[in-house]
């Protein structure tokens, strides 16, 4: 029984992979679904979070970056982020919060990093993202 | 179905990893130490992609009486996203030399092993299966399952020290008290999680920790 687990076991890697396959095909579709979700499955957007380090930030003229993300159950997850944009030189303060299920970012006065960075930096974390707000809208809770 | 119907009924014992997160972020370095009523090991395994993670495991069976060093494979084959839940579905594959212990002293050989695990958690309520299949030449072949439900009593911020209540049962055919059952509490934060517990039948501890950097 033991060989016939085996051989059924060495077969889960080629199917998982056509999946993978899958899921990468409909790759641009999720970037395309990313505005919808923010209306729909997402609440309110909830505005950036407020620590010691995103006020500090934004105070020396850093743009505010909020990303509602999906799958955030844990630490880790606040870790995986944490670490992922910390290492980011545009990146002034970064801070992850479980409670709103978003990742707050302040990027440094004069730099950028685009919608499409954000989320495959999250994807790298092994997240995803729903929605991204910048400026005054990632300043204040936006109406459902 | 047949195919299925034997996974689930996956016999013979064998260690497997009761890690949360077995793939951490690209770059992520993860140290683990595992025992629990059938082994103990110490595991380091590095992310070279979202859905692989590659590192070197080191196991005492300390009922089978071996030892298995080598390098272990885990792939992400899938992880379900919402904003409430996170689901995932992992297979791993490993091997190294083998070592007998105590009366197996002096014989040596090949080790492989296979498996499968696969969770479910909120930030409230938990589940997971993992099951592993082992085969160690002279010194044996194995399988085990196990299953884990587990429940937060309070919900933490991040940062905070987040508390489980799990309950896990696995499943060792090989073994005298073939059923284990091992309640369990969990303590994370940050990037530690420390899981302590007993297990009832045979009276042997559980003590896992992960620390991610």
């Amino acid at each position: 029984m033991v060989r016939s687990l085996l051989i059924a076991l060495l077969a889960f890697p080629v199917a998982a992979q056509a999946q993978h396959h899958d899921d990468h095909q409909g790759a641009d579709h999720d970037a395309h679904h990313m505005e919808g979700m923010h209306h729909g499955e997402q609440p309110a957007g909830k505005p950036i979070a407020d620590t010691k380090a995103i006020k500090s930030a934004l105070n020396d003229g850093g743009e505010p970056v909020v990303a509602d993300v999906l799958g955030v159950v844990c630490d880790f997850c606040a870790k995986a982020m944490n670490k992922t944009f910390g290492k980011r030189k545009e990146v002034a303060a970064v801070y992850v919060d479980l409670d709103d299920k978003t990742l707050s970012l302040v990027l440094k006065s004069g730099a950028s990093l685009s919608d499409e960075t954000i989320d495959k930096l999250v994807k790298d974390a092994g997240y995803r993202i729903a929605s991204i707000r910048r400026g005054d809208a990632a300043l204040k809770e936006e109406a459902s | 179905m047949r195919l299925l119907l034997a996974i689930a009924l996956a016999g013979l014992a064998a260690q497997a990893q009761a890690v949360a997160r077995p793939v951490s972020y690209v770059d992520g370095w993860t140290v683990i130490s595992e025992t629990d009523r059938q082994s103990t090991a110490l595991w380091v395994h590095y992310t070279l992609d979202p859905q692989l993670s590659l590192g070197w495991r080191s196991e005492w069976d300390r009922r089978a009486e071996f030892q298995v060093h080598g390098p272990q494979i885990t792939y992400l084959a899938k992880r379900w996203f919402g904003a409430d839940y996170q689901a995932n579905l992992y297979g791993f594959a490993g091997g190294g030399w083998a070592q007998g212990t105590g009366d197996n002293e002096g014989i040596e050989g090949g080790a492989s092993y296979l498996g499968l695990m696969a969770d479910w958690e909120t930030r409230r309520l938990f589940t997971s299966y993992r099951m592993r299949v082992t085969e160690a030449g002279v010194l044996g072949s194995y399988a085990m399952q196990a299953a884990r439900v587990g429940f937060a009593p309070y919900v933490g911020q991040t940062g905070d020290l987040h508390t489980w209540l799990m309950l896990e049962l696995d499943h060792r055919p090989q073994n005298d008290d073939t059923v284990g059952v091992t309640p369990l509490v969990r303590f994370f934060k940050g990037a530690a999680l420390l899981e302590l517990g007993w297990s009832i039948p045979d009276s042997q501890p559980l003590a896992n920790f992960t620390y991610r950097f």
